[in-house]
């Protein structure tokens, strides 16, 4: 009966029974041109139809300007596991002949919704905050074999600032497998070279811990397997995909979510096909709550620092030395996104006022040259009598010496 | 009465079906959509049109309706502090939500596994109030409890957090200023305890000198102000721009030491519990138990209960969840209706009666042994579970949600805040969208009354110059002429006379002209 249990090691069991009850939030963003095979992945991850393929004839209408923002709510149960899905897309990313500045949207909507949580954190009442942080966004790769585009690289530098990045290979059954460990690689250099983070599993397992139970031990073996996996997949990034949700007999039997070729089966869960199972370790099984934790500490802690330093335009010594820390600093005015259009309205107007102010710069020099003229003219009429008056003058003094 | 409440915000809980905060509006709208259902066999593929949309109109929708569709931890402990009346959301654009069941195995499920990993790797914390006077057993009721042996005498072995002229006294009281008024002081040990390769971080603040005065009044003050300046610790620790909140030094529970009189509560219990019960989860416990008979303890527990009633003092209660079994059901019920816990504490180890090979934490009499852990002996075992092994992650979910959030309204609408409940509002692209332009034009349009107003100014500006000019040259000029002219007159007139008078003047003295010529 003698019990030096107090309880503590059933702690995390508790932290285990909360989540499950509170369920969870997960959203994620897919970005890239279309035909890709987003809405297919986005799907074959949830085994459920979340999107619509894009009806066809919706891929013929005249491509739309500007990118826009394509938003699928889900709330998804998994072994009694709630969890609140939402899905970011943006059709029509890439997809016009000059791209310069499509990354905007993506960018903007990430920002968006920082602020808009930021703004429910300093209310007085918060019980209910509504919140679409972007937990991960997923940048697909057009599986051309040769390299990033500017475009690319541009928007995947924009987004690695301000959310955690996963960028893939898209329907990586285009590439043999040479082909596809050489594009990896180039991609990896572009990465490093351009310096974008890219979202990496933490390696940071204690493994330093002297293990002198058994408990211990099998959790220092644990965190070793851990770190191993983790290992694995950062050495397989970009993941390379494909997208399936149709099923098919794999030869022996068992049904498996593949495409049929002619050559052959691709099999959506097999590791030597692709790297469909890493990936969804990365986004779900295993590293979801990394995800998570990085936006909330390092994404959103970061844009909430610029937000407040650039408008309270000081830092928090000044700040919190008033003896008021406990009013919520002030969030600046929201700002407008960077639409093109919106922008091009104003140049518009702009423009518009400064021909006004040539016109009347130039009904103003008229008007001058005018009154020029008229000085002359005037200074001509007066000489006109003064030469008069000097003639009279002169007459008179002649006519008063004739007369002594 | 409280279990009730319960049971309610469970029954609307299955009703809406749909545990998250962002569905403000119990009444959805459901439809089913069948073209799903070809698509994928295995899943359940029900799709439903929530319309979480608030009518002005119905403007009673006020919080506590959201809060008890709220399977937030919360939920069922909120409604007695109704905190929520300041946040009234707005209303809300259509947001489609797809409800599905999935059947594969797809891995989001795996969250809580991954939050339990992670939370052996952070550690765990608690700082737990002790209040009760002198003598009580506070001291050893901590270390029976945590098997620990904090000595609240020299401190030996523990760090301080207070600058050490806090911490002049000692638990039996020798050398206090036993005065007329209390003097309580806050003193803080901190430990860390680690079981199966779990880390609790444990803060014990004892609170010396409470009760201990001739004249009690206001003793609960500084206790009070203790809570409130951790509180407004984490506050700022919130509003910093570079902040972290790893650090919670928050009080997480209130252990509450009440004498084994047998009889009531006396003022001080109850001034003090009302006092607190709002700020920090309440448990209440009967010290040294172990004078009082079963019966005593049964007639003590309900006058006591009783009373807490009769002042509308909340103890803390453990939540029950949708998941719950019927059997951890019955131990959280089991455990707040034990309350508050008849407790027997002890520092010493006495041979086991049943296994003489070992020792147990207990008490020995000649008429017998009283064993700590013994859960016929009195309800320790209880205490630590809702403390320790059942609940410690719940106190503080509850400090974090209910209580934190309680004191951080308050504190912020005392300053002076206005609550903005337009910011609460599910996004909807094509109201970003309106919005945006709505933002747009108006700044269009600001800008260009603007321009309008800067250019009109110069224009006018510019043209009153000119005219200026202008009628200046004209002025100028005229006054000039009329000069000339009246100069040119003048001479006319002269020359005239002149003329005039040279004629007369030639007809009279023709000798004239030789002069002239002359003078020549």
């Amino acid at each position: 009966m003698t019990t030096h249990s107090v309880g503590i090691a059933n702690l995390p069991n508790q932290r285990y029974k909360i989540v499950s009850e509170k369920g969870g939030t997960f959203t994620i963003m897919v970005c890239g041109e279309s035909g890709l095979g987003k809405t297919t992945f986005i799907n074959t991850l949830f085994q459920t139809t979340l999107k619509h393929v894009d009806p066809l004839q919706r891929r013929h209408l005249p491509l739309k300007k500007t990118v826009d923002i394509d938003l699928t709510r889900a709330i998804l149960e998994e072994k009694n596991f709630k969890m609140r899905v939402n899905v970011i897309d943006t059709p029509g990313f890439g997809d016009n002949v000059n791209n310069n500045k499509a990354w905007q949207t993506l960018v903007d909507f990430i920002d968006d919704q920082h602020d808009s949580f930021m703004r429910q954190e300093q209310q007085p009442y918060r019980d209910t905050k509504f919140d679409l942080r972007v937990h991960v966004v997923l940048y697909f790769i057009k599986p051309t074999g040769h390299g990033l585009k500017p475009l690319d690289i541009e928007t995947m530098k924009k987004i690695s600032s301000r959310a955690n990045l996963i960028p893939v290979i898209a329907k990586s059954d285009t590439l043999t497998m040479q082909e596809l460990q050489i594009f990896k690689s180039r991609i990896r250099q572009v990465i490093e070279a351009q310096e974008i983070h890219i979202f990496t599993p933490p390696l940071d397992f204690d493994t330093t811990k002297d293990s002198t139970t058994e408990d211990e031990n099998a959790m220092s073996t644990q965190d070793a397997t851990a770190a191993e996996h983790a290992r694995q997949l950062i050495e397989a990034m970009p993941f390379a995909i494909i997208g399936s949700t149709t099923k098919y007999d794999n030869g022996q039997g068992t049904q498996v979510v593949a495409r049929k070729y002619p050559w052959g089966l691709v099999e959506v869960e097999n590791d030597n096909h692709c790297d469909f199972r890493k990936l969804r370790s990365m986004l779900l099984r295993t590293y979801l709550l990394d995800l998570i934790t990085t936006t909330q500490d390092l994404h959103y802690e970061t844009y909430r620092r610029l937000r407040l330093e650039s408008s309270n335009g000081t830092d928090d010594e000044t700040n919190n030395g008033n003896g008021d820390s406990s009013m919520p600093l002030k969030a600046p005015a929201r700002k407008l996104s960077h639409n093109p259009k919106y922008k091009e309205e104003e140049n518009a107007l702009k423009k518009y006022f400064t021909d006004q102010v040539k016109a009347e710069e130039q009904r103003f020099r008229q008007w001058e040259q005018n009154i020029v003229n008229e000085r002359i003219r005037l200074n001509g009429d007066l000489e006109d009598i003064q030469t008069k008056v000097k003639k009279l003058e002169e007459q008179v003094r002649s006519l008063q010496l004739k007369k002594r | 009465m409280s279990t009730q409440t319960s049971n309610v915000s469970i029954k609307k809980e299955e009703v809406n079906g749909v545990p998250f905060p962002p569905i403000p509006n119990g009444s959805s709208n459901m439809e089913t959509n069948s073209n799903d259902n070809q698509s994928n066999a295995e899943n359940d593929n029900e799709e439903q049109q929530q319309q979480p949309q608030i009518k002005q109109e119905s403007n009673g929708n006020e919080l506590p309706t959201t809060q008890a569709l709220d399977l937030d931890s919360t939920a069922n402990q909120i409604n007695s502090l109704k905190l929520n009346e300041g946040q009234v959301l707005p209303e809300q654009p259509d947001v489609k939500i797809i409800n599905r069941q999935i059947n594969g195995y797809v891995g989001f499920a795996n969250l809580p596994k991954q939050w339990h990993r992670r939370s052996i790797k952070n550690g765990f914390t608690l700082n737990l109030l002790c209040v009760g006077k002198n003598g009580i057993g506070k001291t050893t009721l901590i270390n029976s409890l945590f098997n620990e042996n904090f000595d609240m005498k020299d401190n030996n072995g523990i760090i301080p957090e207070k600058p050490l002229d806090l911490a002049t006294e000692d638990e039996n009281g020798n050398d206090i200023d036993e005065g007329l008024h209390s003097n309580v002081k806050i003193e803080t040990m901190t430990r860390t305890i680690e079981e199966n390769g779990v880390r609790l971080r444990l803060t014990i603040v004892d609170t010396p000198g409470f009760g201990d005065a001739i004249d009690n009044s206001n003793a609960w003050e500084p206790i009070v102000k203790e809570i409130n300046s951790r509180y407004d610790q984490y506050l700022d620790a919130e509003n910093k721009i570079n902040r972290n909140l790893n650090d919670d030094n928050r009080i997480h529970a209130c252990l509450y030491f009440i004498e084994p009189t047998a009889h009531w509560l006396k003022p001080i219990d109850l001034e003090f519990c009302s006092m607190i019960h709002e700020k920090c989860n309440l448990i209440p416990v009967i010290a040294k138990s172990d004078i009082l008979t079963d019966e005593e303890i049964l007639i003590f527990k309900e006058r006591i209960n009783k009373q807490f009633l009769e002042r509308n003092i909340q103890t803390f209660k453990p939540p029950v969840y949708r998941l719950d079994d019927k059997e951890t059901i019955d131990v959280a019920t089991k455990l707040y209706e034990s309350l508050p816990y008849a407790v027997v504490g002890s520092n010493d180890f006495v041979k086991d009666p049943s296994n003489p090979e070992h020792t147990i934490r207990g008490r020995e009499y000649p008429w017998g042994i009283i064993e700590v852990e013994n859960e016929n002996h009195s309800d320790f075992m209880l205490l630590r579970d809702l403390l320790i092994e059942q609940y410690l992650e719940e106190l503080h979910e509850r400090t974090n949600n209910v209580l934190y959030e309680h004191y951080r309204s308050e504190k912020l609408v005392n300053l002076g805040i206005k609550q903005d409940n337009s910011v609460f509002k599910e996004f909807d692209p094509n109201m970003r969208q309106e919005e945006e332009k709505k933002l747009h034009e108006a700044k269009l349009s600001k800008l260009e009354a603007e321009m309008k107003n800067v250019f009109q100014l110069k224009v006018s500006e510019k043209e009153k110059k000119l005219q200026k000019s202008e009628t200046e040259l004209f002025a100028r000029h005229k006054e000039m002429k009329d000069k000339l002219t009246k100069q040119l007159k003048a001479l006319e007139e002269k020359k005239h006379q002149l003329e005039m008078s040279i004629q007369s003047q030639a007809q009279s003295s023709p000798a004239q002209p030789k002069k002239k010529g002359f003078l020549r």
